[in-house]
C-alpha cells in the first residue's frame, strides 16, 4: 500500500543506486576525466576551480539508452524564434528541475538528490551537497527559505497571496528547513499539484538565489539605495524591481544566477541572444564528464513567418517551434542542400483541432439545443474525419475524439472511437429524433423557434488549416441540414465572444496534453477554467471561487467538477486513475467537445552533424516541455 | 517670414496634442488591454498564467487606472524625454527603440538615395523622349515595380539570394555579426543584405517618382523659355538641368514633407516579410498586443516628423520658388 502512494517514490530509488555507484566509478576516475576546453582558460587562469570541484560531490549521472552515445565537448547549437520573449524556451529546453519527468513520464529527481512523499501531504526534499548557482555561489536550502519568507511571504512582493499550487483548500504549508540540504513542505491535507508544479515546462520555481536578489529587496537594502535603482529602471516600486530582476522563466536577465545547463550572457533587447554553458551544472555523462556537451546555444529572433525559410536555408541546429506540416515539403527539398533532417514526431495535443459548442451560449433556443448531448453526438457523426485526414494531413493523422491520446497510459480505445464514426444515416434520424423534421426551401432544418438552423462557428483565423478543415466540415454538415457558416476574427476578439457567450461555436486546438498519467491534474476534462471554450461561464466560475460566472447546471458537468475535486483530494495513484478513467468515460459519451483528427505530425528539423536527438518524439508542451524532456545537455555534435 | 514660422511652430503644439489624445484613444479602442493579449499568446502554446500573478502585473503597470490617468501620466512624461514602459520587452521604451532607430535610418536613407538616383535619369529621359521605344520600355519596367507587390517580391529574391549566392535569410546581416562591434566582415555582412529591401522597397518609390517627374517635365519643356534657350544655342543637357527640371522641382520639395516619417518608420510590410531590424515590424508588433506606450510613442514620433517635414517643405518652397513666395505676400 505505502509503495503506491506514489508513482515517484519507486522511480527514485533505482536512479539513487545508480548515483552511488556512478560516484564510486567517478571518484576513481577523475584523474583521468578530460577538462572542458571551453574553460581550459579560465580554470588554468585560476579563475574557475577545476571540474571536479565545480560538480556537486553526487551529480546527477546521465542515463544514455538505444542509440545514445556518450560525446564530445563544443559546438554552438543555433535555434530560431519569433520574438525576443520566445527566449524563456531555454527555460523549457534545458529541463533542469528540482524534480522532472522522463520520456516515460515518471518522475524523477534531478537537482534535488532524492525525495520522499508521505501520505501525499508532507514532502521531504534533499539537495546535493556542493551545487552551486551558475555564478559559484553554494546552493543549499537557504535558496528554498528565501523564496518561502522573503519572497511569497512579502506583502509588497506577493500581495494576493501564495501562488494557488502551493494552497490547499486555502491552507499554506508548513515549510522548514532541517539543514542545509534539506527543505520540508507539509501540508494537512495531500496536495497532488506540488510535484508536477515542479516538473512542469513552466515549473513554479519554490527557490530563489537569495545572495543576488537582496540588493534589490527592501528588508535587506536601505530605501534611498533602492530608490536610485527603481528610478534606473523605470519601475514603479522596489517590488516591481525585484520582479523584474528574479524572473527566472523569463530568462531576460543575464546577471541572475541560474541552475539550468545554459545561462543566458544577452541582455534584452537583441536580436541575438547568447546561452553560455554553466559552468557548475550538477548533472555528468557516465564516465563523470560534466555536461552540457554543447558549450553554447544561440537564438536568433527573427519573423515568425520566416522561420521555416530559414531553417530550410539550413540557418537552425535544431527546429520545432514555428514549423508546421504544411512545411514539410519544402523543408524535404532543403535537406542534401543544407545538410540537415527532417523528423516527423508525433504532436502531443488530443486533438489537433477541435469544435467546442458553447454550452454557455446567450441564445437561449441554441443553449437549450446544444446541451442536448443527442444534438452534439449527430454533429459529430456528421463528420467525415478520414476525408480531413486525406485532405488536409496526407493521410498521416487518425480519427480522434477530443481525448487522450493512444500513447497515453491512460487510453481506451472507445474514448478515441465513441461517436467519431462517419454515419450520415444516424446523424440524420438523431436530428428527426429530436422533432428539428421540418426544413426551409434551402434543405435547412428549423430549430424549435422557426429559425433556420445556421451555426455561425468562430475561429482564431489565423491560418489556412482551419478554413479548410471547415469547409470540409460545412459540406458534410450541409448534408444534415446544417448550414455552417465560418467567422474568423482576431484572437482577442475570438475570445471575448466565446467568454461573453455571443458565439455560438468555436473552433480552436484539442485537448493540450494528450498524454497525462494518473497523476496530473484532469483539470483540462472538468469546468475549472475559463478557457475552455465550452464552457467559458462555468469554467469563471470556479476559476474566481463562485464569484463571477455561472454555477454548472447539468448533471453530466457537475459530476466531472466533483471528480476533478476527488482528484484533488485522492492520496495515490490507483484512486487517481480510477477517477481518470471516469472523467475520461464521461467525455467520450457526453462528446462535450467534437474532436476531429489527432496525432498530426510535427516536423523537428535536425542538423546531420547533431547526435543523440531521438529519431522519434513527442512534440508537446506538456508534459514533455518540447525537447526537455529528451534532455538537450546530451546532445552533442559530431 | 519670421513671424509665420513663429506661427507655424505655435500651432504644431496644439497639432500634436490632439494627435496624441487620438493616438491614444485609439490604441486603447479595441476590447481587452495588454495583458489579455499577452494571456491569449501564452495559451495559444499551451502555457498557462497563474491570475494572482496577473493581478499583480496589472497593478504595477497600472492598467486599472482611469483612461485620462493613464493618457495624462504618459503626455506629461513626454515632456520630460519619459515616453513609458514596454510592457512586450519589460523595458523603458526609450531603450527599446534606441538601437533600432539607427538601422532604419540607415535602411531608409540609402532606399532614399537609391530611388533618386534611378528615377531623375529615367524620369527626364523619359520626358524628352516622350513616346519613344525607350520612353515606353522604362515606364513599362517602372509600372511593374510599382504593381508587384513587395512583399511577394521580397519572398523571390530571399530565396534565390540564398540559394544562388549563400545569403542567409532575413535580417540586415548575418546572424555571427550581431551586437558585434563593427568591422570589416560585419560592413560586407550589412551589404549583402542591404540590397534586397533597397531594391524591393525602391522599386514602387521609383515608379512613382519617374511619372511624377515624366509629367511636370513636360508641362514645361513646350514652354517660350525652353524654345527661346534652344534657339540661343543652349546645349540640351545644360538647358534641360537649368531650366525646365528646376521649375519642375516643386513637387520633389513637397514630398520632403512625407519622406521624413518614412525615414523612421521604414517600409512596414518589406521590414516585416524581410526580418529586418528596423522599427516596422516593432511597430505592427506594438499595436497587436496592445502595447500601448510603445505603440503610442512610435505613433507620435511619426506625428511630429510629419509636422515638422511639412514646415520644412512648406519654408523650403518659399525660398526655392519666388511665384509662392510673391503670391503668399500679395495676398495679405
Amino acid at each position: 500500500m505505502f509503495r503506491q502512494l506514489f508513482k515517484a517514490r519507486d522511480t527514485w530509488r533505482a536512479p539513487v543506486s545508480v548515483l552511488i555507484t556512478g560516484f564510486l566509478s567517478l571518484t576513481t576516475s577523475a584523474t583521468a576525466v578530460a577538462s572542458i576546453p571551453y574553460f581550459s582558460d579560465d580554470v588554468a587562469s585560476g579563475k574557475l576551480p577545476p571540474m571536479e570541484q565545480r560538480i556537486p560531490a553526487e551529480p546527477a549521472i546521465a542515463e544514455f539508452s538505444g542509440s545514445e552515445t556518450t560525446g564530445q565537448y563544443g559546438g554552438q547549437l543555433r535555434l530560431l524564434m519569433g520574438k525576443s520573449k520566445d527566449i524563456r524556451l531555454m527555460m523549457v529546453y534545458g529541463y533542469a528541475r528540482l524534480i522532472g519527468y522522463t520520456p516515460e513520464h515518471e518522475l524523477v529527481a534531478d537537482i534535488l538528490r532524492d525525495f520522499t512523499v508521505e501520505d501525499g501531504r508532507i514532502f521531504t526534499f534533499h539537495l546535493r551537497k556542493g551545487h552551486r548557482w551558475s555564478d559559484g555561489e553554494p546552493f543549499t536550502s537557504e535558496a528554498f527559505r528565501y523564496y518561502w519568507e522573503n519572497i511569497v511571504n512579502n506583502e509588497d512582493l506577493f500581495p494576493f497571496g501564495l501562488p494557488a499550487k502551493l494552497m490547499v483548500e486555502g491552507e499554506p504549508p508548513a515549510v522548514s528547513f532541517p539543514d542545509d540540504l534539506t527543505v520540508r513542505y507539509e501540508w494537512s491535507k495531500p496536495n497532488p499539484y506540488f510535484v508536477p508544479a515542479l516538473a512542469a515546462p513552466r515549473p513554479m520555481f519554490i527557490y530563489a538565489p537569495g545572495h543576488y536578489l537582496e540588493q534589490f529587496h527592501s528588508d535587506f537594502t536601505p530605501e534611498e539605495e533602492l530608490q536610485t535603482k527603481v528610478e534606473e529602471a523605470g519601475v514603479r516600486n522596489w517590488a516591481g524591481l525585484h520582479h523584474r530582476k528574479n524572473h527566472p522563466y523569463k530568462n531576460d536577465n543575464p546577471e541572475l544566477p541560474s541552475l539550468q545547463p545554459w545561462v543566458n550572457s544577452t541582455r534584452p533587447p537583441a536580436e541575438r541572444f547568447v546561452f553560455e554553458r554553466n559552468a557548475y551544472y550538477h548533472r555528468v555523462d557516465d564516465n563523470g564528464r560534466q555536461l552540457p556537451y554543447i558549450d553554447e546555444v544561440v537564438v536568433n529572433i527573427t519573423s515568425k513567418s520566416l522561420v521555416a525559410a530559414k531553417t530550410g536555408a539550413g540557418e537552425s541546429d535544431l527546429q520545432g517551434r514555428y514549423i508546421r506540416l504544411d512545411n514539410y515539403t519544402f523543408l524535404k527539398e532543403g535537406e542534401s542542400r543544407n545538410d540537415f533532417n527532417v523528423r516527423l514526431w508525433s504532436s502531443g495535443t488530443g486533438s489537433q483541432f477541435a469544435i467546442y459548442p458553447n454550452l454557455n451560449s446567450n441564445d437561449p433556443v441554441w443553449r437549450d439545443l446544444v446541451r442536448n448531448r443527442e444534438f452534439r453526438r449527430a454533429l459529430s457523426v456528421g463528420i467525415n474525419r478520414h476525408e480531413i485526414n486525406q485532405v488536409i494531413y496526407f493521410g498521416l493523422a487518425q480519427a480522434s475524439a477530443n481525448t487522450v491520446l493512444p500513447s497515453c497510459s491512460l487510453f481506451e480505445p472507445e474514448y478515441q472511437t465513441e461517436w467519431t464514426q462517419f454515419d450520415l444515416d444516424l446523424a440524420n434520424d438523431i436530428l428527426d429524433r429530436m422533432g428539428m423534421r421540418e426544413k426551409d426551401s434551402r434543405g435547412i432544418r428549423l430549430m424549435s423557434d422557426g429559425r433556420p438552423l445556421e451555426i455561425i462557428l468562430q475561429t482564431a483565423g489565423e491560418g489556412t488549416e482551419e478554413t479548410d478543415i471547415l469547409e470540409l466540415i460545412g459540406e458534410s454538415w450541409f448534408k444534415l441540414g446544417v448550414k455552417l457558416h465560418v467567422k474568423p476574427s482576431q484572437r482577442e476578439v475570438f475570445r471575448e465572444r466565446v467568454f461573453s457567450g455571443d458565439a455560438m461555436m468555436a473552433l480552436f486546438n484539442g485537448i493540450d496534453n494528450g498524454s497525462p498519467t494518473a497523476d496530473m491534474s484532469p483539470r483540462e476534462f472538468a469546468p475549472t477554467n475559463q478557457t475552455q471554450l465550452q464552457w467559458p461561464k462555468w469554467g469563471q466560475y470556479f476559476e474566481t471561487n463562485q464569484k463571477v460566472g455561472e454555477a454548472p447546471d447539468i448533471p453530466e458537468a457537475m459530476q466531472l467538477l466533483e471528480l476533478y475535486e476527488s482528484w484533488s483530494r485522492s492520496r495515490n495513484s490507483v484512486e487517481r486513475e480510477m477517477i481518470w478513467h471516469e472523467m475520461l468515460k464521461i467525455h467520450s459519451e457526453e462528446v462535450f467537445s467534437i474532436g476531429l483528427v489527432c496525432g498530426v505530425p510535427q516536423p523537428v528539423v535536425v542538423n546531420n552533424k547533431l547526435r543523440n536527438v531521438p529519431e522519434e518524439g513527442v512534440y508537446s508542451w506538456e508534459p514533455n516541455s518540447f525537447f526537455g524532456v529528451y534532455r538537450p545537455d546530451t546532445f552533442w555534435f559530431e | 517670414m519670421t513671424y509665420y514660422v513663429i506661427k507655424r511652430l505655435g500651432m504644431m503644439i496644439p497639432t500634436l496634442l490632439v494627435i496624441s489624445f487620438i493616438v491614444f484613444v485609439i490604441i486603447q479602442l479595441p476590447p481587452g488591454d495588454y495583458l489579455e493579449t499577452y494571456i491569449a499568446e501564452l495559451e495559444s502554446q499551451g502555457e498557462s498564467v497563474d491570475q494572482d500573478k496577473i493581478k499583480f502585473l496589472r497593478d504595477q503597470y497600472g492598467l486599472d487606472d482611469p483612461f485620462m490617468v493613464q493618457y495624462f501620466n504618459w503626455v506629461s512624461g513626454f515632456i520630460s524625454g519619459d515616453f513609458g514602459y514596454s510592457f512586450e520587452y519589460d523595458l523603458p521604451v526609450r531603450e527599446v527603440i534606441g538601437d533600432k532607430i539607427w538601422l532604419t535610418i540607415l535602411v531608409s536613407f540609402i532606399t532614399i538615395l537609391v530611388t533618386w538616383a534611378i528615377a531623375f535619369p529615367i524620369g527626364m529621359y523619359s520626358a524628352t523622349h516622350q513616346y519613344s521605344w525607350g520612353d515606353y520600355g522604362l515606364t513599362l519596367l517602372g509600372f511593374i515595380g510599382l504593381a508587384t507587390p513587395n512583399f511577394l517580391l521580397a519572398l523571390v529574391m530571399l530565396y534565390f539570394a540564398n540559394v544562388w549566392f549563400g545569403t542567409s535569410i532575413g535580417g540586415l546581416m548575418d546572424p555571427e555579426y550581431l551586437d558585434q562591434p563593427w568591422s570589416w566582415g560585419k560592413f560586407k555582412s550589412v551589404l549583402e543584405h542591404l540590397w534586397i529591401p533597397v531594391v524591393v522597397i525602391g522599386t514602387s518609390g521609383t515608379a512613382g517618382m519617374i511619372r511624377r517627374l515624366r509629367a511636370n517635365l513636360l508641362d514645361e519643356l513646350d514652354k517660350q523659355y525652353v524654345m527661346t534657350g534652344k534657339a540661343k544655342g543652349l546645349p540640351p543637357f545644360k538647358l534641360l538641368t537649368k531650366y525646365p527640371l528646376r521649375m519642375s522641382l516643386n513637387f520633389f520639395i513637397a514630398d520632403i514633407g512625407s519622406l521624413l516619417p518614412s525615414v523612421i518608420s521604414g517600409a512596414e510590410i518589406t521590414a516585416i516579410v524581410l526580418s529586418l531590424p528596423t522599427t516596422g515590424p516593432m511597430l505592427l508588433d506594438s499595436l497587436q498586443s496592445q502595447d500601448m506606450y510603445l505603440a503610442g510613442t512610435f505613433l507620435m514620433f511619426l506625428a511630429l516628423l510629419t509636422v515638422i517635414g511639412m514646415l520644412i517643405s512648406d519654408l523650403l518652397l518659399a525660398w526655392l520658388d519666388p511665384r509662392i513666395r510673391l503670391q503668399g505676400a500679395s495676398l495679405k
